[in-house]
């Protein structure tokens, strides 16, 4: 290879010395080579313009980089030239399938700096919203997972299931996907007349057909085939990589922000929380799966007890932050979502830093893609869920 | 707890024997037979919910050109250009009056991202939400919406909705969540003294955030909640489990023909117990299935708005259906004797001496109508005055009807212009009564304690 | 009666140009079948414009769409194989709907040879598939293609050995003789045998078509269409949607006429005989159809090492035993 640019070849030096398989160029028999397969940014199984530079021998995976950045839109800047309530509206944009937990952590950390007391009826409502987002959230990685694996049925059957319950959100917030309700003290406004029996009717009828999922694809045989043992994430690799959400927790990291550190009044709900012991894909999807049912037994349990009263505190009419810094948790249904709000006191943050799941939970792609196959890659690939703006902001 | 779930994994990480993809087949074919609830855009539409974030609406008689909208708006799309006017004088010796006078209003859509910041921060209630959203177009310059075009809008705006209970209503004590309460009357219920101070300390920063506003707010949410919609008549359970009575069947029915236009009986059964709601199911879908066939340009819907949209479904021109029983003139309360019931009540309980006496003045215009009503009822007029709200009322949208010459009156009343505040309005289908289109600078109808 | 007499010449072509409206008509069928199918299992309409009821002209819309296309060949492709490729995929399945008997007498050509004919031909289009592949000078492509032509050779097997057993059933290799020896159709008896027979011909068919579950060379979600990601406009619709759906039906009709009698009635009871042949055999490949597509719509695809794994470790094994219990049934069964 003597025109390779000299840059490149420690490069491939790697690429020769790491192969799996008996490369027998030494021996001078079989001269194989090895491919650099670049997987995206456009491809349809990347959840977006991901990018993953692989070099693969045959049909084996020998080194999986990801490059991420493609979706890069400068959030932390945007922030910082907008006030409050102009950033709870951008905010639902970054992790775009679950909008409602994006807008939670900023109010939360303007209500700790402001030191407001939430009403009851807002943590409630809060609550609500925010699982019933996480259903959402679930249900479009459960057809996704399921359409990159092949089957394309389930597609149709989650997104029925997500009409109902975005129904019900845009009758509070008027909107299917990015909402903008959250506010600093508690909501925009309250929910209107027979919110509270269509939230309980959509989030039952997911339930109801969760057997039918569990038929489609649990259990069957080719998706087990596919799945098991398949991806195993190691879990001392998780933890370094400060890999959270399903993924984390199908790899046995028993950590869940609402249980561990309660935010709202999450601590007056009885919910479980779901872990897998394998690490594989299929116990990653099996923790997402059962998550949507541990949430719809959330949504019922702050519905049924709405207690009445005001859905806002006392709230300033112009929303200042005194000077201060706060760091706020939540539980993404993505992973744990961190915002780091620095105030030096006005009507715009200083600075506010996003730790977000998927940025992590992607740095641990490396380690889960050696040796496996280019089919297998997709499908761990499907299992990582991720979304690219949550990745790149 | 984590044993339990670790054991079901278990279970399922089992190879099964091709018995899996049996069942699999068995749920496609099951599905296969399942009536389907496809709505087919552009000929049926959905019923979007009222809150839905369609397009911005303009009434260009509330606005001052205060600017707020402009400054809050993350994208800067709304343009705004005014100037000064100098106006004589309103008594003699008085000093000239200076306003402000809108020349340009335009919202550009193509940046607009739907937040609703200006709807929300305008003090005036000039920018209402409309659930319209077929407004596409080839040039995007045509997406640049002029004032008149945003005033065009304001036909599609729909009055606020009813709060689900619970919800505390600036001005009213906070109704109790029961199951077994009946018509959600504005009278004082079982509101313990703690909640009604409590609201009224909550009511308080709210009034100082939106101090003009809380008026309309005030008669707009409260009289929605007065007039109950027809069918429904005992509130939302608090869960399916506490449904009780044909009230909440036929509830459920409605919220489920309205949100789920193929809701499963099963699930109905479920919740209540019941088969009676299939057949009614039936019927309400046979009633949606009259009405899809539509023209195309109309709005066509599939199924009667839900409890949450008290829209009526005649055109607004016809005999509005009274919604609450007329009362007999003798059951009624003078008006004084609600004020002095109500303000003992308050002072009682503990209210400030401002928030009583707002409350006091609230029963005592409230029952005033009561009387109004009555004696309209007892001299046999059969068409009841229509109940001013805040918001325009919500009209069919009226198919384009292309250029046409102004008529003289239309040219008379749009020559004076903005400057006549009186309930008339102008005319055209932007028909506004009542308190809402006074707007700020005359105060009619029942107010807050600033008057 | 009008007496005509034409030399046997004239009776193939007028036979042949049959086959060529039929064969065209029945994938533009098939793909409206397919598209309604599918939508009504995932619970939605499917076409509903095209055409005006019900979307009948759907499949008719996107064929004269695609003609309408653009035809490139990418500047490094090998242009000869290039645009050979869809023919030598298309016309073996042209061929192969030369020996079905719809009727006693309803035959393009009934060879003593029909089913050897059915077996050979149907394998050369694993060819077509190579050939597209390779001359696509694109890497996606070509993982499809060599994917791809595994899968074909290792799943040629299954079909092979469950036609051989028909044939020893049977006793000849003429379609029409083998339908003629079913009184009670080769799936119902002998008992559980013909019904693993039927299920190794299904599994080996879908495979040979590079249907779901077996979809791994056309993967859509990875390599976008596999070995015909280049392919545009008409080669596309003619090397990749006809070919696969004109070749879905003539795999359920040969599917029909080796397990489910053809165009006998499905049980021989008396009053059934009134139904004409055309009929039986009709309603006979409507469900063969049918069970591809649901089949199809249900499962997640195999991984390329599993399919073969199950190909070479299960399957071909599988169909060996068979074999030998087939045998021992015509010497010793009733």
């Amino acid at each position: 290879m003597a025109d390779t640019p000299k840059v490149l070849e420690p490069e491939l030096q790697n690429l020769q010395d790491s192969s799996a398989f008996a490369n027998e160029v030494s021996e001078g028999r079989l001269v194989t080579e090895q491919m650099l397969l670049n997987v995206g940014p456009q491809h349809p199984a990347t959840h977006g313009v991901f990018r993953l530079l692989a070099t693969i021998d045959g049909e084996r995976i020998v080194r999986a980089e990801p490059v991420v950045g493609y979706m890069h839109r400068g959030y932390e800047k945007l922030v910082e030239q907008r006030d409050y309530r102009q950033i709870t509206n951008l905010i639902s944009r970054m992790d775009w399938l679950s909008g409602i937990n994006n807008e939670l952590p900023l109010a939360l950390a303007l209500e700790e700096l402001m030191e407001i007391e939430v009403p009851e009826r807002a943590q409630y409502l809060r609550v609500a919203l925010a699982e019933m987002n996480r259903i959402l959230n679930h249900l479009m990685f459960f057809q996704s997972f399921a359409a990159e694996l092949g089957a394309i049925t389930p597609t149709f059957y989650a997104f029925r299931e997500r009409e109902d319950i975005q129904y019900a959100m845009e009758t509070v917030t008027g909107g299917r996907m990015h909402f903008g309700f959250f506010r600093p003290g508690g909501l925009k406004e309250d929910v209107p007349k027979g919110f509270v029996d269509m939230a309980l009717a959509s989030v039952r009828k997911v339930i109801k057909r969760l057997p039918d999922y569990e038929d489609l694809l649990t259990g069957n045989e080719i998706f087990k085939q596919r799945t098991i043992n398949i991806g195993t994430l190691d879990r001392e690799v998780a933890y370094s990589y400060g890999v959270s959400g399903p993924i984390g927790r199908g790899s046995s990291i028993d950590m869940d922000v609402r249980r561990d550190e309660p935010y709202l009044v999450y601590d007056q709900f009885d919910f479980e929380v779901c872990t897998g012991s394998h690490g594989d894909c299929f116990d990653r999807f099996w923790v997402l799966l059962h998550e949507i049912i541990e949430s719809a037994k959330i949504v019922e349990q702050a519905l049924a007890g709405l207690p009445p009263g005001p859905i806002m505190g006392k709230v300033p009419r112009v929303v200042e932050a005194p000077k201060g810094e706060v760091y706020i948790r939540t539980e993404n249904p993505l992973g744990e979502l961190g915002f780091y709000l620095v105030s030096d006191g006005g009507r715009r943050p200083y600075r506010i830093k996003i730790r977000t799941p998927s940025y992590s939970n992607v740095s641990a792609l490396p380690f889960v893609l050696e040796n496996t196959l280019v089919a297998d890659m997709i499908a761990i690939l499907g299992s990582f869920f991720f979304v690219l703006g949550d990745v790149d902001r | 707890m984590a044993l339990d779930v670790d054991q079901r994994l278990e279970k399922a990480r089992r190879p099964g024997f091709g018995v899996g993809l049996l069942k699999g087949m068995a749920v496609l074919l099951k599905h296969l037979f399942k009536r389907n609830d496809v709505i087919q855009y552009p000929e049926v539409k959905q019923d979007l919910s009222p809150r839905t974030r369609g397009v911005i609406a303009l009434k260009e008689e509330n606005c001052t050109v205060c600017m707020l909208c402009a400054r809050e708006c993350p994208d800067w799309c709304i343009y705004i250009d005014s100037h000064k006017e100098t106006l004589p004088p309103k008594r003699e010796g008085g000093r000239p009056r200076k306003r402000n006078v809108l020349d340009r209003f335009a919202i550009d859509y193509a940046l607009c991202m739907y937040c609703g910041i200006c709807v929300e921060v305008c003090p005036y209630d000039a920018l209402f939400w409309s659930r319209e959203f077929e407004y596409a177009e080839y040039d995007i310059r045509q997406l640049t919406h002029e004032k008149e075009k945003l005033s065009d809008w304001m036909s599609t705006v729909l009055p606020p909705i009813e709060l689900e209970d619970g919800a505390d209503i600036p001005g009213l004590p906070t109704k109790a969540i029961s199951a077994a309460s009946a018509s959600p009357t504005v009278e004082a219920t079982a509101a313990s003294p703690a909640n009604v101070t409590s609201s009224a300390a909550e009511a308080r920063p709210e009034q100082a955030q939106t101090a003009p506003r809380e008026a309309s707010a005030a008669t707009t949410s409260a009289r929605p909640a007065e007039t109950a919609p027809d069918a429904p008549t005992g509130p939302a359970p608090e869960t399916a489990k506490e449904a009780s009575g044909l009230a909440e069947e036929v509830k459920e029915q409605q919220m489920d023909a309205a949100a789920e236009p193929a809701a499963e009986p099963e699930v109905k059964r479920d919740t209540q117990g019941t088969v009676q709601a299939e057949g009614s199911q039936a019927e309400v879908e046979a009633k949606a299935e009259s009405e899809t066939p539509s023209a195309p340009e109309s709005t066509a819907v599939t199924q009667t708005p839900p409890a949450m949209a008290p829209v009526p479904d005649q055109a607004p021109a016809a005999t509005p259906t009274p919604t609450r029983p007329v009362p007999k003139l003798e059951d009624l309360e003078a008006p004084e004797d609600a004020y002095g019931r109500v303000l003992d009540e308050q002072t009682k309980a503990g209210s400030s001496p401002q928030v009583a006496e707002a409350r006091a003045k609230v029963a005592r215009v409230k029952a005033e109508r009561e009387v109004t009503r009555a004696k309209a009822a007892a001299s046999q007029d059969a068409t009841p005055a229509p109940e001013p709200s805040g918001a325009p009322e919500a009209t069919e949208p009226q198919p384009e009807q292309g250029p046409v010459a102004p008529t003289e009156e239309e040219r008379g009343a749009g020559s004076a212009g903005p400057q006549e505040q009186t309930g008339a309005g102008s005319a055209g289908p932007q028909e506004q009564t009542g308190a809402g289109s006074a707007g700020p600078q005359e105060q009619k109808g029942t107010k807050g304690p600033n008057d | 009666m009008i007496e005509i007499s034409l030399t046997a010449w004239q009776i193939l072509v007028v036979k042949l140009l049959i086959i060529l409206t039929v064969v065209p008509v029945g994938a533009l069928v098939g793909g409206y079948v397919l598209h309604k199918e599918m939508a009504h299992m995932q619970h939605r309409l499917g076409p509903m414009y095209a055409g005006g009821w019900h979307g009948w002209a759907q499949t008719l819309a996107d064929g004269i769409k695609f003609a309408y296309k653009e035809d490139i060949i990418p500047a490094s492709a090998d242009k000869r194989v290039f645009s050979l490729a869809p023919a030598v995929i298309f016309v073996p399945v042209l061929l192969l709907y030369l020996v079905i008997p719809i009727d006693r007498n309803l035959i393009v050509e009934d060879l003593d040879v029909g089913l050897f004919f059915l077996l050979a031909i149907g394998s050369v289009g694993s060819i077509g598939v190579l050939m597209a592949g390779w001359s696509s000078a694109n890497k996606y492509a070509l993982i499809g293609a060599l994917r791809s032509a595994g899968q074909l050779i290792a799943y040629e097997l299954p079909i092979v050995l469950s036609a051989a057993a028909v044939a020893m059933l049977a006793g000849t290799l003429s379609l029409v003789g083998i339908v003629e020896a079913q009184d009670w159709p080769f799936i119902l008896w002998p008992p559980g045998l013909g019904l693993a027979l039927f299920l190794l011909f299904l599994v080996g068919a879908m495979a040979e078509m590079s249907l779901p579950p077996f979809d791994m060379p056309v993967a859509e979600s990875e390599l976008i269409t596999g070995p015909f990601t280049e392919y545009t406009g008409m080669r596309f619709i003619f090397g990749f949607f006809f070919a696969e759906t004109a070749h879905m039906i003539v795999f359920a009709a040969i599917g029909t006429t080796l397990f489910l009698g053809g165009y006998k009635p499905i049980v021989p009871w008396g009053p059934l005989d009134v139904i004409p042949g055309v009929l039986w055999f009709f309603v006979k490949t409507s469900f063969m159809v049918f069970l591809l597509l649901w089949i199809r719509f249900s499962f997640p695809r195999l991984r390329e090492d599993q399919l073969q794994k199950f190909a070479w470790k299960f399957l071909i094994p599988l169909s060996l035993v068979l074999i030998l219990v087939t045998g021992a049934w015509i010497l010793y069964g009733p």
